[in-house]
C-alpha cells in the first residue's frame, strides 16, 4: 500500500533506502524507504516501539545503520556521530533531554553555540544571536533561570531553540507535543509550519493524530519496523492512519459514568504549599472528591501541578490549610514528613527523577512500597517473581527484572510506575501525565486501570495537559492557575474552549465545587 | 576482541571470567612496568628490586606478619570511608576518627590503669568505638540536618583531632618519666593480643569478621537496599518514608566506629602508648582502597592486604636496598593512579562494548 511522493515536486533533501538496524535479536527497522523534502512537514507515526524514533536516530549519526544507504541531495553520506550529522544540516530535538540542569538557560544555549569559544562571552550580539529562536518561540522567557527550575514544557521549548540555533535543514522533533499544553501545542504547530515556510524540512515523530491533522504535508506510517504507509496528509482520513499505526482499529471506550451521589473522600481546603520551592506553589486550593470520582485537572505546565500532587501525598509541606482522606489528614504540615501512606498512589511527572532509582533493577523498583514491612534479610526470590508477574501483567518491556530502571524506554518507566502504583488497593490515585509518552493501546491500558479504581471507589485526582482526554473521561475538570484551582465543572457543563481560557487565566474565578 | 572463543556456553561462561578478571591483570601488569620505570630512575636494578619487595611483602612469616599489621589499620579506615559512600556521602574523616578513637581509649586507660585486663580491655575498646562514632557523628549530624558538605566538615575534623592528640600528649597526658618526650605511659602489655609471637593483634580480625558481616549487609539486607535507594533517589526514598538525615547521621557515625576501632587498636597493639603520629595516613590509604574497591567491604580486604605489603615492604626497602624514604608512598601513588586509569578505561571499553 505504499505509495511514491509522485509530484514533480523538489527532489528529496534526504534520501534513505533499504534502511536496517537490529539491535540483538531485534530488528528495529526493517528495510525502510523514506524521502524527507525540503520545505515540507513530514509526520513519522507509529505506536512505542514501531522504530520511527531509531530510523531518525539513524539519520542523525545516532546509531550506525547495518544495512542501507542514506544520500543527502543526492550525495551518499555516512555519519558518524551526530556532531557530523549536524555539520550536514541535521538537527533532532530528543525526547529524552540533554539540558545541563544546573546551568542557566542562557547559559545551555551559549555553551551549544556552534563558533561559542571556551570562556562565555556575554557580550549583547552573542547574546541576542543566542536567544533569537528561543524569543520567538516563547516571547518573555526569562533565560536567566536554571534549567533544574523549569518544568518539562519549558525545557522542551529551551531544546528546541537550542537545535534551532545550529540553523539545521533538516529539523527532527521527536515526540514534541507529549509534553506541552494544547496552547503550547498550538503554537508549536504554527512554529513548525513556519519552519517549513522557511524551507527547512521537518520530521515530526509523533503518535498524536492531533498533531497530524495540524500541521502535517505527508505522512509515514511505521509498524513493527516497518513503513505500513506512505502518502499526502489530504489522501488519508484520521481513522485511516489509526488503522495503518496500530493494525486494527481502537474501539474508542465507553467512559464510565459519573458516581450519583458520591461520599466526600478526599477533602482539600484553603491548601498552600510553602514559596521557598522555586516551581510555582499551590496557593489556597479547595476541592473535594467523593469515592469513585475522578477529579480531572487541566493547566499549563508549571501552574502548581506538582506542588499540589506532592502535597496531597505528603512530600511537600503545607503552610496553610489542609488535605484529609477519610477524615485522616495527609498533609506535612509540621517538622516531620508524614509516614507514607499505603491509602494513596502517587504517579508524579518525569518518572526517571521522580520515581524510580535509575541505578537499581526493576524487581526492586516495583517492591518499593512494600520495602518497610519486609523482614531485614528478605532475599530476592520473592520480589523477582513478584516482578515478573507485574512487567508481564503491566506489559513492561523488556521483561527482565534484572535490568537497571534506567534502561528503560520513557513509556515502559511511566508503565513500571503505574504498574507499582496501581497494583495495589489505594482510596486515593494521585497521577501526573499518566499516559504521557504512551502509544493508544498503553495510553488506554493506563486508563482502564485508573479507572478501575475508581470503579473500585477510591478517589482520583488525575492532572492531564490533554484537555480532550480530561473532557472525555474525568467526571469533574478543575483547572489550576498559577497555583489556585479556578473552578471544578461537571464534564457535562465543561468546554473545550471554557476550560482553555481559565487554563490562561481568563474569566472569573467560579466557586469549588 | 581479545578473546574470540566460540559461543558454546562453557566457553562463553570463561570468556566473562576472562573479561572480569582483564582489567585486574591489566592493572597488576601496568603497576609493575611502571614501578619498574620508577627504579630505573632512582638508580635500581627494577627486576631485582622488584623481587625484594615481594620479598619483603610476603616472602617470609615476618614480612607477612608486618603486611597484616598495616592491612588492619587500613582496612578499617577503608570500611570507615566506604560505609558513607553508600549513602553517596564522601567522608575524609578517617584519620580524625582514628585520632578520636585512641584519645578515647587513652583516657579510660588512664584512668583505670590498675584493673583488670578483663575489664580494662572491652572498656578500652567500647570507648575507643565511641569516640570515632562520636567524630563521625558530627559531620554526620551537620550534614542530615543542616546540609553542609560533610567532605569539608570531615577534613577540618581531622585537624581537630590531630591537633588534641598533640595537646593532650604535651600537656595533661605526657609521662614525666620519659623526660620530655611527648607520648602517655606505655599501656598494659598485651592488651589485645598477639599471634605466634609477632606484632599481628586482635585488631586484624575485628577487621576481617565486620568487613565480612558488612558485605552481607550491604549486599543482602534491606538496610543495604535503603542506603542504596537514598544514594540512587533520596526524592523517592523519601516517598516510601526513609529518612535520608537519620542514615546519613547512622552510617557517619558507624563508619566513625570503624575508624576509633582502628585507633584504639594501632595504639594499645602497635605503639603501646598514645604519642603523635599513630597515623601515618592510614585514613587516606583507606579512602583510596575504599574507592578501589568499588565500596565492597569484601574486596576492600584483599585491596587493604595489597597495599598493607607495598606499605610494609617499602619501610624494610628503606632499611635494607637503600631507597628513598617516599618510595613507599610513590609507589601507593603509581598502584592507586594505575588502578583508577585502568579502571576508568575498562568501564569505557564496556561500555561501548556492551
Amino acid at each position: 500500500m505504499t505509495s511514491r511522493h509522485d509530484s514533480p515536486g523538489p527532489a528529496p533533501l534526504v534520501a534513505m533506502r533499504g534502511i536496517v538496524k537490529r539491535f540483538g535479536s531485534v530488528v528495529a527497522d526493517d528495510h525502510v524507504d523514506l524521502d524527507i523534502y525540503p520545505g515540507e512537514v513530514l509526520a513519522l507515526l507509529g505506536e512505542n516501539g514501531a522504530g520511527k524514533s531509531t530510523l531518525m536516530r539513524v539519520l542523525f549519526g545516532f546509531y550506525p545503520a547495518d544495512e542501507g544507504a542514506i544520500a543527502i541531495e543526492g550525495r551518499p553520506v555516512a555519519f558518524g556521530s551526530p556532531l557530523a550529522a549536524m555539520a550536514a544540516g541535521i538537527g533532532m530535538v530528543f525526547q529524552q533531554f540533554s539540558l545541563i540542569p544546573a546551568l542557566t538557560v542562557l547559559e545551555n544555549l551559549l555553551a551549544a553555540s556552534p563558533r561559542a569559544p571556551w570562556w562565555q562571552s556575554r557580550r549583547r550580539p552573542a547574546v541576542v544571536s543566542t536567544l533569537r529562536w528561543l524569543q520567538r518561540l516563547a516571547p518573555g522567557f526569562d533565560a536567566e533561570r536554571r534549567v533544574q527550575d523549569l518544568a518539562v514544557g519549558e525545557r522542551q521549548i529551551v531544546e528546541l531553540a537550542k537545535v534551532l540555533n545550529l540553523d539545521p535543514r533538516v529539523v527532527i522533533l521527536d515526540e514534541p507535543t507529549s509534553v506541552l499544553t494544547p496552547a503550547e501545542a498550538t503554537r508549536l504547530h504554527g512554529f513548525v509550519r513556519d519552519l517549513a515556510a522557511q524551507g527547512k524540512a521537518v520530521v515530526l515523530i509523533t503518535h498524536k493524530i492531533a498533531d497530524v491533522t495540524a500541521c502535517a504535508d505527508r505522512i509515514a506510517v511505521m509498524r513493527r519496523g516497518r513503513l505500513m504507509d506512505e502518502s499526502r496528509l489530504a489522501d488519508r482520513s484520521p481513522a485511516a492512519i489509526v488503522t495503518a499505526m496500530v493494525g486494527a482499529t481502537v474501539a474508542a471506550e465507553p467512559a464510565d459514568p459519573p458516581p450519583a451521589a458520591p461520599r466526600p473522600l478526599l477533602r482539600v481546603s484553603a491548601l498552600s504549599t510553602s514559596q521557598d520551592d522555586t516551581s510555582c506553589p499551590a496557593a489556597d486550593v479547595t476541592f473535594e472528591v467523593g469515592a469513585g470520582e475522578i477529579l480531572g485537572i487541566a493547566g499549563v505546565i508549571g501552574n502548581g501541578q506538582a506542588a499540589l500532587a506532592e502535597a496531597l501525598t505528603g512530600l511537600t509541606r503545607v503552610i496553610a490549610g489542609d488535605a484529609t482522606l477519610d477524615g485522616a489528614s495527609l498533609a506535612w504540615k509540621g517538622d516531620r514528613a508524614p509516614p507514607p501512606s499505603n491509602a494513596v498512589a502517587y504517579i508524579p511527572e518525569r518518572p526517571l527523577d521522580n520515581a524510580v532509582v535509575a541505578d537499581l533493577d526493576l524487581a526492586v523498583n516495583l517492591d518499593l512500597r512494600n520495602l518497610a514491612g519486609q523482614d531485614f534479610f528478605a532475599g530476592d526470590a520473592h520480589r523477582n517473581a513478584r516482578a515478573a508477574a507485574l512487567l508481564a501483567r503491566y506489559d513492561v518491556r523488556p521483561q527482565n527484572p534484572a535490568l537497571a530502571a534506567r534502561a528503560l524506554s520513557g513509556g515502559n518507566l511511566q508503565k513500571l510506575v503505574i504498574a507499582r502504583e496501581l497494583s495495589r488497593t489505594p482510596q486515593l490515585v494521585v497521577a501526573c501525565y499518566p499516559t504521557m509518552g504512551l502509544d493508544i493501546n498503553a495510553a488506554t491500558a493506563v486508563r482502564r486501570y485508573m479507572f478501575e479504581h475508581a470503579a473500585r471507589g477510591a478517589a482520583v485526582v488525575w492532572f492531564s495537559e490533554d484537555i480532550d482526554d480530561l473532557l472525555a473521561y474525568a467526571h469533574r475538570i478543575a483547572v489550576l492557575h498559577s497555583g489556585r484551582c479556578v473552578g471544578a465543572v461537571p464534564r457535562v457543563n465543561a468546554s473545550r474552549d471554557g476550560i482553555g481560557r481559565m487554563m490562561t487565566g481568563i474569566g472569573s474565578r467560579t466557586r469549588a465545587a | 576482541m581479545l578473546l574470540e572463543l566460540p559461543s558454546k556456553p562453557a566457553l562463553s561462561e570463561l570468556k566473562r571470567y576472562a573479561r572480569r578478571l582483564a582489567p585486574a591483570l591489566a592493572m597488576v601488569g601496568i603497576f609493575f612496568l611502571t614501578a619498574a620505570g620508577f627504579f630505573v630512575i632512582i638508580g635500581k636494578p627494577p627486576i631485582a628490586t622488584l623481587a625484594d619487595m615481594a620479598m619483603f611483602a610476603v616472602g617470609d612469616s615476618y614480612s607477612l606478619s608486618e603486611t597484616l599489621v598495616k592491612t588492619t589499620p587500613i582496612l578499617l579506615c577503608a570500611l570507615a570511608t566506604l560505609l558513607p559512600a553508600r549513602l553517596g556521602l564522601v567522608s575524609v574523616g578517617a584519620d580524625g576518627q582514628l585520632f578520636m578513637g585512641a584519645i578515647f581509649g587513652t583516657a579510660v586507660t588512664l584512668a583505670w590503669r590498675d584493673a583488670p585486663l578483663a575489664i580494662l580491655v572491652p572498656a578500652m575498646l567500647a570507648a575507643g568505638i565511641a569516640g570515632g562514632a562520636i567524630w563521625g557523628l558530627v559531620p554526620g549530624f551537620l550534614r542530615g540536618r543542616l546540609d553542609v558538605n560533610e567532605t569539608i566538615t570531615t577534613l577540618l575534623l581531622n585537624y581537630v583531632a590531630a591537633l588534641l592528640v598533640n595537646a593532650l600528649v604535651y600537656g595533661p597526658w605526657k609521662d614525666p618519666g620519659n623526660l620530655g618526650w611527648p607520648a602517655t605511659i606505655a599501656f598494659p602489655a598485651g592488651s589485645l593480643g598477639t599471634f605466634f609471637g609477632t606484632r599481628v593483634h586482635a585488631g586484624l580480625v575485628f577487621a576481617f569478621v565486620i568487613a565480612l558481616v558488612l558485605g552481607v549487609i550491604l549486599a543482602r539486607s534491606r538496610w543495604g537496599l535503603e542506603l542504596a535507594i537514598l544514594r540512587g533517589n533520596a526524592k523517592v526514598g523519601r516517598m516510601i518514608g526513609l529518612s535520608f538525615s537519620r542514615q546519613a547521621m547512622v552510617v557517619m557515625a558507624l563508619g566513625g566506629a570503624f575508624g576509633g576501632l582502628a585507633g584504639i587498636c594501632e595504639t594499645a597493639a602497635i605503639q603501646g602508648r598514645l604519642q603523635p603520629g599513630i597515623s601515618v595516613g592510614y585514613g587516606l590509604t583507606g579512602f583510596l582502597v575504599a574507592w578501589l574497591a568499588g565500596h565492597n567491604p569484601v574486596i576492600a580486604i584483599p585491596v587493604s592486604f595489597l597495599v598493607g605489603g607495598l606499605i610494609a615492604a617499602g619501610d624494610s626497602l628503606q632499611l635494607f636496598a637503600k631507597v628513598p624514604a617516599a618510595s613507599a608512598t610513590i609507589l601507593q601513588g603509581l598502584l592507586f593512579a594505575t588502578a583508577l586509569a585502568v579502571g576508568g578505561v575498562s568501564a569505557r571499553l564496556r561500555r561501548a562494548h556492551g
